[in-house]
């Protein structure tokens, strides 16, 4: 193929089409990416919370919760959601954006939910039991020595679990929600410069992600020397 | 007690999470370039599901906000059939293979996207008599195209015994290919673009288009020729998918189209949504002399 070309074409592209790759496609991969995040790890606190619970039957639900999620392409999920739970719950009046939107929220609180089982169960056993043997009640142990510790390991996490689903929401674009994905559809479809479109929303994809994991790994730096203290 | 206490806090959560997804869905919404309810289709709303990828039958006008920015032969044809039908026309742009997806599962009443009319669709789904922007013979070709290095070296099915040839997924061409050139190597693509990508990357020697699809390739490519190859088509016009069973909508729109169609407004929807293609290239820099040539 033709390389000399890419140079100019892709200058072009930019020149006429930025604000769908900036305004449009970044910013709604980035709403998409913000609104999963943010339910998933309220939805996903939730959810561990059950996991580690007492009750057998909620702990049995919860982990077929978390399997079939984790179980399932994305993808999959996508389709469902956008297809056939509109026609099962016709009464909840969603646009395509928030069906989309809340598959991701259910698909990240999975992921999110065993993230923070994860960071709890990993703070040492013998914490919970001094705590309790200096008189506090599990709730109390749970709140002021585990979770503080936990919280050490699960940032980091989260802030991987941003870029994964920064990354996820290019699924959407399946359904033209507007992502980068679907910039590159939309402008790669008009003009059949697919290959500059491609160049450009892949360096956009790593201009967001790049800073942010280098973000999470300073945070995950600190987190070890402040617990090294 | 505890029991109370956490079936509240799990009810309090349920409903802040969707209160909340309701509101950004909303403000996401009034932005952006989704409108439609995927719900069941409204009554006076013809919800038509379309691959806006595809110029110059279905692709996005991005200086154009909303609904308006369905543009190309396609979208044209569907703004009159809601017209005709007195009805607010909802597009919901997904990928190819979603929108067949969505008409039997019933969220959109029909979906416009170049369908070509093909036996396993007829089965599956009520098609509508096939429509063409005019009655130029070059629109129902269907054509192989290969790089410029190879151009006319490919003319009888014979010649592309052990030839890789690429064909969209589960595309009119794909069948082609696996009916009339049964000694070729087919490989699947799965968008055209990608397909375009793969053809220059030499992943395969030619790959099966429609003739006008070829046309937007040449035209925007120096590297892009013929292969001098013609299917055999009978009648390759494109038709409307609808449920199957919904005979009386079926009607409807064949009447819409059969009007169309002697009104003469095809062609012109045609020229328009080349023309409008045409412009969405970044073709100053690069294509002017080719582009005003097709022009």
């Amino acid at each position: 193929m033709d390389f000399s070309l890419i140079g100019a074409n892709i200058a072009k592209l930019l020149q006429q089409y930025w604000q769908v790759f900036l305004l449009e496609g970044v910013v709604n991969t980035l709403k998409l990416t913000v609104i999963a995040v943010f339910f998933g790890v309220v939805l996903g606190t939730f959810v561990a919370m059950c996991k580690m619970c007492r009750f057998k039957l909620a702990r049995f639900f919860i982990t077929v919760y978390i399997e079939a999620i984790r179980g399932t392409p994305i993808l999959l999920q996508l389709y469902i959601f956008y297809f056939v739970l509109p026609q099962l719950l016709p009464v909840l009046k969603l646009s395509p954006f928030m069906w989309v939107a809340l598959a991701l929220c259910i698909n990240s609180s999975a992921y999110v939910s065993e993230i923070i089982r994860a960071g709890i169960q990993a703070v040492d056993i013998g914490q919970t039991e001094a705590a309790r043997s200096l008189g506090m009640s599990g709730r109390q142990a749970m709140a002021r020595i585990v979770l503080p510790q936990a919280v050490r390991n699960i940032l980091p996490a989260l802030g991987n679990e941003f870029i994964m689903m920064l990354k996820e929401t290019s699924l959407a674009s399946t359904f033209f929600l507007g992502d980068l994905m679907t910039s590159y559809l939309l402008v790669g479809g008009a003009t059949y410069l697919r290959f500059e479109a491609l160049i450009i929303v892949g360096a956009i994809y790593l201009l967001l992600t790049y800073p942010l994991s280098r973000v999470v790994n300073a945070f995950e730096r600190k987190m070890a020397k402040d617990g090294a203290d | 007690m505890m029991k109370m206490k956490k079936a509240a806090a799990l009810a309090l959560c349920l409903a802040l999470f969707t209160l909340l997804l309701a509101g950004c869905g909303g403000a996401a919404g009034q932005s952006g370039s989704q409108t439609g309810s995927s719900g069941q289709p409204a009554e006076d709303v013809l919800t038509v599901a379309t691959s806006p990828d595809f110029a110059p039958t279905a692709f996005v006008d991005t200086s154009k906000e909303g609904q308006e920015q369905y543009v190309g032969f396609d979208m044209a044809l569907a703004r009159y059939i809601a017209e005709q039908m007195g009805k607010t026309l909802v597009i919901q742009p997904m990928s190819f293979d979603a929108c067949t997806t969505a008409v039997s599962m019933g969220t959109v009443d029909m979906a416009i996207s170049g369908f070509a009319w093909r036996e396993d669709r007829a089965e599956n789904f009520n098609l509508s008599n096939e429509y063409s922007p005019s009655d130029d013979p070059n629109l129902d070709r269907q054509v192989i195209i290969t790089l410029k290095a190879k151009e006319g070296q490919f003319t009888a099915a014979a010649d592309f015994a052990g030839v890789k040839v690429g064909a969209q997924t589960a595309s009119l061409q794909e069948s082609l290919c696996r009916e009339q050139l049964p000694d070729c190597e087919l490989t699947i693509i799965g968008d055209l673009g990608t397909g375009l990508l793969q053809l220059k990357n030499g992943d395969f020697e030619c790959m099966a288009v429609s003739y006008p699809q070829a046309e937007v390739f040449m035209a925007n490519d120096p590297d892009i020729a013929l292969a001098g190859f013609d299917f055999a088509v009978e009648d390759s016009g494109t038709v409307v998918v609808m449920r199957k069973g919904a005979d009386e909508l079926t009607a409807q729109v064949n009447e819409i189209l059969a009007k169309a169609a002697d009104e003469g407004l095809m062609g012109g929807w045609y020229a328009e949504a080349v023309e409008l293609a045409k412009s969405a290239t970044a073709s100053e820099v690069v294509f002017d002399e080719e582009g005003n040539e097709a022009g």
